[in-house]
């Protein structure tokens, strides 16, 4: 497990590195991300170890952003203010995206379709 | 010395330490995937929404400023990057069970990223939010983690996007089978892509639990998502927001 972490926290590392000196516009952990895509693509694979970690982490992803949701207590009056046009938007915008998501892949690949 | 008097002392410590942050947001969560469990997994029963309902009215009850919660639980933000780094395993799976399908693959995910955004903003703005709102609206559709990083990049508030981004997962897991089934949809891989492009974490959980082909794939789009959203929305929003 610790390998598997060393191994995230150094991508992490030179993500972070990465966009400080040479690509600012992007999130060094998405950097970070990438490179460690292109990484398992060369290797042809991921060691157990990695996965293990990184299982870990998308199992409970939802725990990590709590700390940062919770400043919600800072927004309660706004959010109440701006309510309708805050749900109607959510819920809008998530079924035309489903909707044109799902609509294009299969207009996309329709000899595909039939499994 | 009273007993009143010492309980307000162990207090003023434990609350000055970040053990009772860390406590409060770990036992919440507990709390919540119990209480998601119980209900069997009904997207409803969210349990990252009952965590931050419960962390956030304990902290208003026990009247401790924002600030100071959020200085013990840095430790769990902290990990975000990591888990973002993380993400690479799911994508690296999903382009393994790619077989060709990379390129209605790739416009479905460029049209449902233009669609989320430009349908939240304007029906956002059509109703009378702020610019503080519709902003934090951008990168709703975006794993929570790397839509922060957006947030941060283009000066919008991250936790107004970390709620958005909450909202939006738990409604596309409700919404998505409903929309899904009314387009005809059949196949599981196509599904799921759906799912992942719109509800990204939460709808990916969903897919998993209903076809694992469905979950890979949400998985996939998740990721991708995130990465061609963490490049195009800085520009997106700079070009509408001028």
């Amino acid at each position: 497990m610790i390998s598997g972490l060393v191994q995230i926290l150094l991508f992490q590392s030179i993500g972070e590195l990465v966009s400080k000196f040479l690509l600012a516009s992007l999130p060094g952990p998405v950097i970070g991300l990438v490179l460690l895509v292109l990484w398992l693509v060369l290797r042809k694979g991921i060691n157990t170890e990695l996965a293990l970690v990184a299982d870990g982490f998308s199992q409970y992803l939802g725990l990590l952003f709590v700390p940062a949701a919770v400043g919600v207590v800072l927004f309660l009056p706004q959010l109440q203010a701006n309510a309708l046009a805050i749900i109607s938007a959510l819920v809008g915008s998530v079924i035309l995206t489903i909707g044109s998501s799902a609509f294009i892949v299969r207009f996309l690949s329709r000899e595909d379709a039939h499994e | 010395m009273s007993e009143q008097h010492s309980i307000v002392e162990i207090w003023v410590y434990l609350s000055g330490s970040p053990l009772f942050a860390l406590f409060i947001t770990l036992a919440a969560y507990q709390i919540g995937l119990t209480i998601y469990k119980h209900a069997k997994q009904n997207p409803l029963a969210n349990p990252v929404a009952i965590a931050i309902i419960l962390v956030a009215s304990t902290i208003q009850w026990v009247e401790m400023p924002y600030t100071t919660y959020f200085e013990g639980a840095q430790f769990i933000h902290f990990l975000l990057g990591s888990a973002t780094v993380s993400l690479a395993i799911p994508i690296y799976r999903g382009l393994a069970s790619l077989k060709g399908r990379s390129i209605p693959l790739i416009f479905s995910l460029v049209a449902g990223g233009l669609v989320s955004i430009v349908s939240a903003v304007e029906i956002a703005k059509l109703l009378g939010a702020d610019s503080s709102i519709t902003g934090a609206m951008y990168p709703k559709s975006v794993t929570a983690p790397i839509a922060m990083g957006i947030a941060e990049r283009i000066g919008v508030s991250p936790t107004l996007t970390a709620i958005f981004a909450v909202s939006t997962g738990i409604l596309g897991a409700i919404l998505a089978p409903f929309v899904l089934n009314m387009l005809g949809m059949k196949a599981w891989w196509q599904r799921g892509f759906a799912i992942g492009i719109a509800a990204h974490g939460i709808g990916t959980s969903r897919a998993f639990s209903i076809h694992p082909e469905a979950g890979t794939y949400a998985s996939l789009a998740m990721g991708l998502n995130g990465v061609i959203s963490a490049i195009a929305i800085p520009v997106i929003y700079h070009l509408f927001n001028k």
